[in-house]
């Protein structure tokens, strides 16, 4: 099985920071940007093949990107999960025209994180 | 008419009397009664008819006369009643009397009557005046229409929000003096739905000279006796305010819901990976350890500002003023923030005049002031800018001030007049940082209420902006 590879997006560094590390720990390889700017055009390069975002972020939102991504045909299977701090629940568009597939709220335990990405890259593949 | 029938019966009974004694005469003397036969008896009787006929006509002159008299004195010298000791005039007079009686009594009502309408003439004018007074000091505007949606009445509140005239307005068909069309469709149709005493409530924005704003137009008919609507009142109130103040608030729980969750997610993070071990070495450890001490600090802090703010707001904190330099307090403010300004190797630059210079003011609520103030040029501007602390003395103008520069993203003019309001965020900051909108909030009740302080802010966007505050330099 070839090493997947998964694009982090959120604007605090901390959380960035942890994220990344808990799943190169679990041998994935990780992509990190600041701005769903800076996501956007990662992904578009890099073509991921799993976008964690989280929601409220400079430049281009968590959201945004995610439509972004679905639009674009390069992009457009690239499945997605949001973190997010905003009591914000997924509605059936939302996956339909953004790629979310599961929402995780802020704060959470990057143990059960790592469990969500395994079951969706699980489920793409 | 009774006049008539009085002067009839007396003619009548002089001349039977007449004829009684002629005839006792008569049958008295048998010779001279054949003597007198012929012409003779004519001449009698003629002479009798016209005595008699004298006789009634210059007594009912006199009667005449006498009556004329008596009316003037009634009419025109105050007498009250007709005299009625004559016996000839007795039952007239008594008729005219009881005649002039009947008018009096009829005047009398009359006159009661006009003083009655004329007192709730007065109280119905002091009530119109005190009802019109009343819907000239609303501060909604008020519009009352007719039957034939005419203007009866506006107020100035009215006035000034669909800029028209008001003198000109009165009796003016309304979809001619108001602007908004979809307004006088609401008063007409509530006019025409003729439900009594009904009542609609709208919500409705409207453009006004002060630019769109959302209003609560409440419309009630006005119905006359005949049951059927006779007009209707238009209250609008202006909602714009209310509903900004409504949207802040929800803004602020979750502003503030989503800056204590981001802190509390590094904790809870960064504390799940030390215990299942995923920091695989000291360095790492120590790096995850720090991460959660600042994240709790930063948690602490932003709890302590909203309690602060509600506590200092609802006057619970006690205010303590001493003689105090706001140098001292800028610099306790400097070592605190310096931290949070080298991990975006911002430099913070010191511009700190004398500490001689004193004011009176709370220790702990102007270093929190400050610390607000700080935090946030650090916190708007770029990796890499310059914040500059500078405290001044006007000798002259007798005040001491702080202010902040940063070389920050800057306020547009549109925003900096609200940036001191509870729960408001620029939506260029919103994306520049996150935030509460509780720290300027602080800053302009500690400054402006605790101390009868005056709050500076001025801003450039692009360039940076420049907050503080003067205060009263004491002795």
């Amino acid at each position: 099985m070839s090493e997947k590879t998964i694009l982090v997006a959120d604007d605090e560094t901390h959380i960035l920071h942890v994220v990344s590390l808990k799943l190169r720990n679990a041998g994935y390889r990780v992509l990190t940007a600041q701005d769903g700017m800076e996501a956007l055009e990662l992904a578009l390069h890099e073509r991921p093949d799993l976008v964690i975002t989280d929601y409220h972020m400079p430049q281009l939102s968590g959201i945004e990107l995610c439509q972004k991504l679905k639009a674009d045909p390069l992009t457009t299977g690239i499945p997605a999960i949001m973190l997010t701090a905003r009591g914000y629940h997924l509605e059936p568009h939302d996956t339909e025209q953004s790629g979310i597939l599961r929402m995780i709220s802020k704060p959470f335990s990057p143990r059960q994180l790592l469990s969500t990405v395994n079951e969706v890259l699980l489920n793409a593949a | 008419m009774q006049r008539g029938t009085i002067l009839n019966l007396l003619s009548g009974a002089m001349l039977a009397g007449g004829v009684y004694l002629l005839a006792g005469v008569l049958y008295a003397n048998p010779s001279l009664t054949m003597s007198l036969k012929g012409g003779v008896w004519g001449v009698i009787l003629l002479a009798l008819s016209a005595g008699l006929s004298w006789w009634l006509t210059s007594s009912m002159q006199k009667s005449g006369r006498e009556l004329r008299r008596q009316l003037e004195c009634v009419s025109n010298r105050g007498q009250s009643r007709v005299d009625c000791s004559r016996p000839d005039l007795r039952p007239v007079a008594k008729a005219i009397n009881q005649l002039i009686e009947e008018v009096e009594q009829t005047i009398n009502a009359a006159n009661l009557k006009t003083r009655e309408l004329q007192i709730e003439l007065k109280v119905a004018n002091a009530a119109r005046q005190h009802a019109e007074a009343i819907i000239y000091s609303i501060s909604d505007a008020v519009l009352v229409t007719d039957q034939f949606d005419e203007m009866m009445l506006a107020n100035d509140a009215a006035a000034r929000t669909f800029d028209f005239d008001l003198k000109g307005s009165r009796r003016s068909p309304i979809d001619r003096v108001l602007g908004d069309q979809r307004i006088v469709e609401m008063v007409r149709d509530m006019r025409q739905s003729d439900s009594r005493g009904g009542r609609r409530v709208v919500e409705h924005e409207l453009r006004t000279p002060a630019g769109p704003r959302t209003f609560k137009v409440t419309l009630s008919t006005v119905s006359d006796q005949s049951e059927s609507a006779c007009g209707v009142v238009a209250v609008l109130h202006d909602m714009t305010r209310e509903k900004e103040v409504a949207q802040m608030k929800n803004d602020f729980v979750s502003n503030v819901s989503h800056e204590l969750r981001t802190p509390l997610a590094s904790i809870r993070a960064y504390v799940e990976m030390l215990i299942d071990g995923e920091a695989s070495d000291e360095k790492t450890r120590d790096e995850f350890y720090e991460v959660i001490q600042n994240e709790a600090g930063r948690l602490g802090r932003l709890i302590d500002n909203i309690l602060n703010i509600s506590r200092i707001e609802s006057g619970l904190v006690k205010v303590n003023k001493q003689p105090l330099s706001l140098m001292v307090i800028a610099k306790e403010a400097i070592e605190v923030i310096a931290p949070q300004a080298a991990l975006k190797n911002i430099r913070i630059e010191e511009k700190l005049g004398s500490m001689i210079y004193q004011t009176l003011g709370d220790r702990d609520m102007l270093y929190q002031a400050m610390l607000n103030l700080l935090s946030n040029a650090v916190k708007y501007t770029p990796d890499g800018g310059t914040v500059t602390v500078q405290t001044d003395v006007d000798v002259a103008g007798r005040t001491v001030s702080a202010r902040i520069s940063d070389t920050g993203v800057g306020i547009g003019p549109k925003d900096l007049p609200f940036v001191f309001d509870k729960f408001y965020r620029a939506e260029a900051n919103n994306r520049m940082a996150k935030g509460t909108g509780l720290g300027l909030s602080l800053v302009k009740h500690v400054v402006e209420v605790v101390h009868q302080g005056r709050t500076i802010a001025q801003s450039e966007v692009g360039k940076g902006s420049t907050f503080g505050f003067e205060l009263e330099l004491i002795d």
